[in-house]
């Protein structure tokens, strides 16, 4: 992400944290997809969706971001949206499970805070800080969340 | 022009030809004294030379064309082959490919190919002494009536006409020839000097008269000198004309280019697979819609879609089948040079050429057998002094089979030589805490394990066991991904056979699908060999394994609910579906069978830890995706 | 109306680079020909304007072939393609009947020079 310039990002929500990806990264937005079980994956991985013909490993983002789980707390996330996400160098394709997705904003590449660590968050899957409306959002590195998950 | 779109063709063709070179020597050499062989290497051999002219690959051109020299005089001459010449041919056939290889990733500076050059060179003068060129020099018949001494002709009648054909004109003969044809049309053409049999010879440098009679005018007979192409300058009579400078320039052309290939790229097999892949998968849910709808209209189209994408189906799976011998090919010869550095006798046998296999499958096939068949010449046989001891013939078999088998081909190595050791490999395995330390013997199966061990020939065990395990072990690997299976049958002095299975296509196959609690799973039919009722059939303890007996054979039972974690029971009775992988069984035990389908194999990406019993995974009628298990990793 | 061509050679990467140029120039190549006999066999079908015949193929030669050709046909139009180094080959397709030739490596205007002069 450079400094200067204007950032794409898609903002959404994950229990109770302010999440956004950039933009460029998201190859669709779905509604949340029934998956088939992998055994032996991680709890982390929902299982594999049929994306219009195509596998796509889900992967919850409740349980990557460690949130408590939608469907405990009351009807919140419940039906939830699916992102995919383009990693490792928009060589593969993940779907990320969200409790909605909230808006997609540009931002001036400066008023983002590189890297900062917040409660509660592994600092390592966190690119980025910003700000919209008082609220604190963080611009996660999908990469660095995503990628371990595959490599097998 | 730009030739960089041909490259690739050009490659594959070169490729074909070399590789036919390699088989037409080795046919050389069984039969030295039958010509048939030298023909077919001089027709292969200026082929590749034709093609790298064309793509100015001037190197490779070189090359193939003095070969080329060599091998005609050889076919004219009648020669029988001996080994030096064979040497020759072969190290230039090797030479040739690589220069091939070179040129077209545009590396041509690296080819030195001086010496094989000087070696054929060599070798054609020696034949050209000998000489083998006489005899082919016949009476070809003579076009022009009056015949040479042409100089001394009298100058009765007709105009001279005196002809230099352009200096970087090729084939300067031919062009003449032509001249002298065109002439012909106007009227009685004599006198031609240097006489016509001179046009034949390389040294002809394009210089040359005639006289020509009737009553043509010097400016018709020029127009039909010039019309032959390629003239510099024409005289007639006397009365010298130029050529007009710039005269032939190259037309200009649309851009419109119409293709003919005949060779499709493997990416857009795969491609079109893919697009039918989810064609098959619509007609499953079309077909579920029609089932439900119960609309005879909707049900006749149902039918038609499932026919159409069936046949369409068909006729792609039957483009991607590739005959074998495009892998196996390369081998005689290699197992020829193997066995010459070794001083092994070897007599190698290809059986089953034409046997088809998926292409994505047949291209993985070339390491492992290369790794079988060099372990076999290296390891597997006797030098001929053993052989003779053991009583055996001097010459050792080695073959290369292809058979096709239900849903699966066969690939084996067999040969003739001294067999595994047995005793050896159990004392390292044992050593190892391979196998119980209380074994009496290793049974094939258990032999395999041992030699399959990644590092297990590295160590200095290799000799003493005949470096069994030499690649072994990334046999396996290779053919275990392409959901195939691997066997070895040894016997102590008589041999030994490795045997793959291997599925004839990995995109489209048949399958079970069987429920486990609420999940479902494909299972291929490419191995299954039966079903059985669990529950029914009683269940004994083997080498702490449970496992059934059929037909007095031991087939270990896998509980497929608690291999993959699913909760709770199985029925008490439930299906078992017993696989077979060549010598070894098991029977997976699932909680019901919902049918067989076709099903169209995708790959996924397996997350960290997903079990490895899966190779692929595919999409329901109903669009849900379903996980496709591995028989190699349950068997 | 373009010209219609039969293209002779038993290498692919030769016939389709051949039927590129010529289809570039506007002609109309009818078909294609790997062998001697097949060239034979493809003439006496398509009676094409014009026949490019390689000298060296398997089978049956395209010496062989034009004279066959020629036999059928003594005014067929055939432009022969030959190698550096094939004089003699060339002097005999021409006493066959060939009415022309080119050398590989071919370029493009030579080609479509010979094919003038061959159908001129």
């Amino acid at each position: 992400m450079s400094d200067a310039g204007v950032v794409r990002l898609l903002l959404f929500r994950v229990g109770r944290l302010l999440c956004a990806a950039e933009a460029e990264r998201v190859r669709e937005i779905l509604p949340r997809l029934e998956p088939t079980r992998i055994p032996g994956a991680p709890p982390v991985v929902a299982g594999v969706v049929n994306v219009r013909g195509s596998l796509v490993t889900l992967v919850e983002g409740w349980r990557a971001l460690r949130q408590p789980d939608p469907s405990g707390d009351g009807g919140a996330g419940v039906s939830g949206t699916t992102v995919l996400l383009e990693v490792g160098g928009g060589k593969k394709v993940l779907g990320f499970t969200v409790d909605e997705v909230v808006d997609l904003v540009s931002v001036a590449g400066e008023s983002l805070d590189r890297r900062q660590a917040l409660p509660g968050i592994d600092p390592t899957l966190v690119r980025a800080v910003g700000r919209r409306a008082d609220q604190l959002f963080v611009v996660l590195d999908t990469d660095a969340l995503l990628t371990p998950i595959l490599s097998s | 022009m730009d030739l960089s779109q041909y490259a690739e063709l050009f490659l594959a063709e070169s490729r074909e030809h070399l590789s036919a070179c390699n088989q037409l020597l080795l046919d050389w050499e069984k039969s030295p004294a039958n010509l048939a062989p030298v023909g077919g290497l001089f027709r292969a051999v200026h082929t590749v030379k034709g093609m790298a002219a064309t793509m100015g690959y001037a190197r490779v051109t070189d090359l193939a064309h003095r070969a080329e020299n060599l091998l005609d005089l050889l076919r004219r001459g009648g020669r029988t082959a001996t080994d030096e010449l064979l040497q020759l041919l072969f190290r230039a056939r090797d030479a040739l490919e690589q220069a091939v290889e070179l040129s077209v990733v545009g590396r041509e500076e690296e080819i030195d190919v001086a010496e094989v050059i000087a070696d054929l060179e060599g070798a054609a003068t020696q034949l050209g002494r000998g000489g083998v060129a006489a005899g082919d020099i016949d009476a070809r018949p003579t076009l022009v009536a009056v015949p040479a001494p042409a100089v001394e002709t009298p100058v009765a009648a007709g105009r001279l006409v005196q002809v230099t054909l352009r200096a970087e004109a090729p084939i300067k003969g031919g062009r003449a020839l032509l001249v002298t044809k065109k002439a012909q049309a106007l009227g009685p053409v004599y006198a031609v000097t240097p006489p016509e049999s001179a046009f034949e010879a390389d040294e002809f440098d394009g210089r040359f008269s005639f006289r020509i009679g009737g009553a043509a005018g010097a400016e018709e007979i020029e127009r039909a000198v010039r019309a032959a192409g390629d003239v510099e300058r024409v005289t007639v009579g006397g009365e010298e004309r130029r050529a007009a400078p710039g005269a032939a320039g190259p037309p200009t052309v649309p851009p419109e280019t119409k293709s003919r290939h005949i060779r499709v790229d493997l990416g857009r097999l795969d491609g079109l697979m893919d697009l039918i892949g989810e064609l098959v998968t619509v007609r499953g849910r079309l077909n579920e819609l029609a089932a439900s709808a119960r609309d005879p209209a909707i049900d006749d189209v149902a039918i038609q879609v499932s026919r159409l994408s069936r046949e369409l189906q068909d006729e792609i799976i039957q483009a991607r089948m590739t005959p074998v011998w495009q892998v196996f090919d390369r081998f005689p010869r290699l197992v020829r040079d193997l066995a010459r550095e070794l001083g092994k006798q070897v007599a190698f046998r290809v059986e089953g050429k034409e046997i088809e296999l998926d292409r994505a499958i047949l291209d993985e096939l070339g390491d492992p057998l290369l790794h079988l068949l060099r372990n076999a010449v290296d390891h597997g046989v006797e030098s001929p002094a053993e052989r003779r001891r053991r009583g055996k013939k001097p010459e050792a078999e080695i073959v290369l089979a292809a058979v096709r088998e239900r849903a699966s081909v066969a690939i084996s190595v067999r040969d003739d030589g001294r067999g595994i050791d047995r005793k050896r490999i159990l004392e390292r395995a044992q050593r190892d805490g391979i196998v119980d330390p209380h074994a009496e013997a290793l049974s094939d199966d258990q032999l395999l394990r041992v030699l399959a061990r990644p590092g297990f020939s590295t160590a200095d065990a290799v000799t003493s066991v005949s470096g069994r395990g030499v690649g072994i072990d990334v046999a396996v690997t290779r053919i275990r991904a392409l959901g195939g299976s691997i066997d070895v049958r040894s016997e102590e002095g008589k041999g030994t056979t490795f045997v793959m299975r291997l599925p004839v296509t990995l995109a489209i196959v048949r399958a079970l699908i069987a429920g486990v609690g609420t999940e479902r799973y494909a299972l291929p039919l490419t191995y299954v060999a039966e079903t059985v009722e669990f529950g029914v059939q009683a269940t004994t303890i083997v080498e702490g394994r449970e496992a059934i007996v059929l037909r007095d054979r031991v087939v270990p039972l896998v509980h497929l609910r608690r291999l993959l974690g699913v909760s709770g029971d199985a029925p008490t009775r439930c299906p078992i579906i017993v696989l077979e992988m060549g010598e070894r069984r098991s029977g997976v035990v699932v909680d019901g069978m919902l049918g067989q389908q076709e099903i169209v194999v995708k790959g996924f990406d397996a997350p960290q830890g997903t079990l490895p019993v899966f190779s692929g995974a595919t999409i329901m009628g109903d669009g849900v995706p379903t996980l496709i298990l591995d028989a190699g990793g349950l068997v | 109306m373009s010209h219609t061509v039969l293209v002779c050679d038993d290498a692919i990467f030769m016939r389709t680079m051949i039927s590129d140029i010529l289809a570039q120039a506007g002609f109309e190549v009818v078909g294609e020909a790997e062998t001697g006999s097949q060239a034979v066999e493809k003439y006496r079908q398509l009676k094409p304007d014009l026949v490019t015949m390689d000298i060296v193929m398997p089978d049956m030669g395209g010496i062989d072939a034009v004279r066959e050709i020629v036999k059928q046909d003594p005014d067929a139009k055939i432009l022969m393609c030959s190698a550096m180094g094939q004089q003699a080959l060339v002097v005999e397709a021409i006493q066959a009947g060939a009415k022309d030739f080119v050398v590989k490596p071919f370029q493009p205007s030579r080609v479509l020079e010979a094919v003038q002069r061959v159908l001129g």
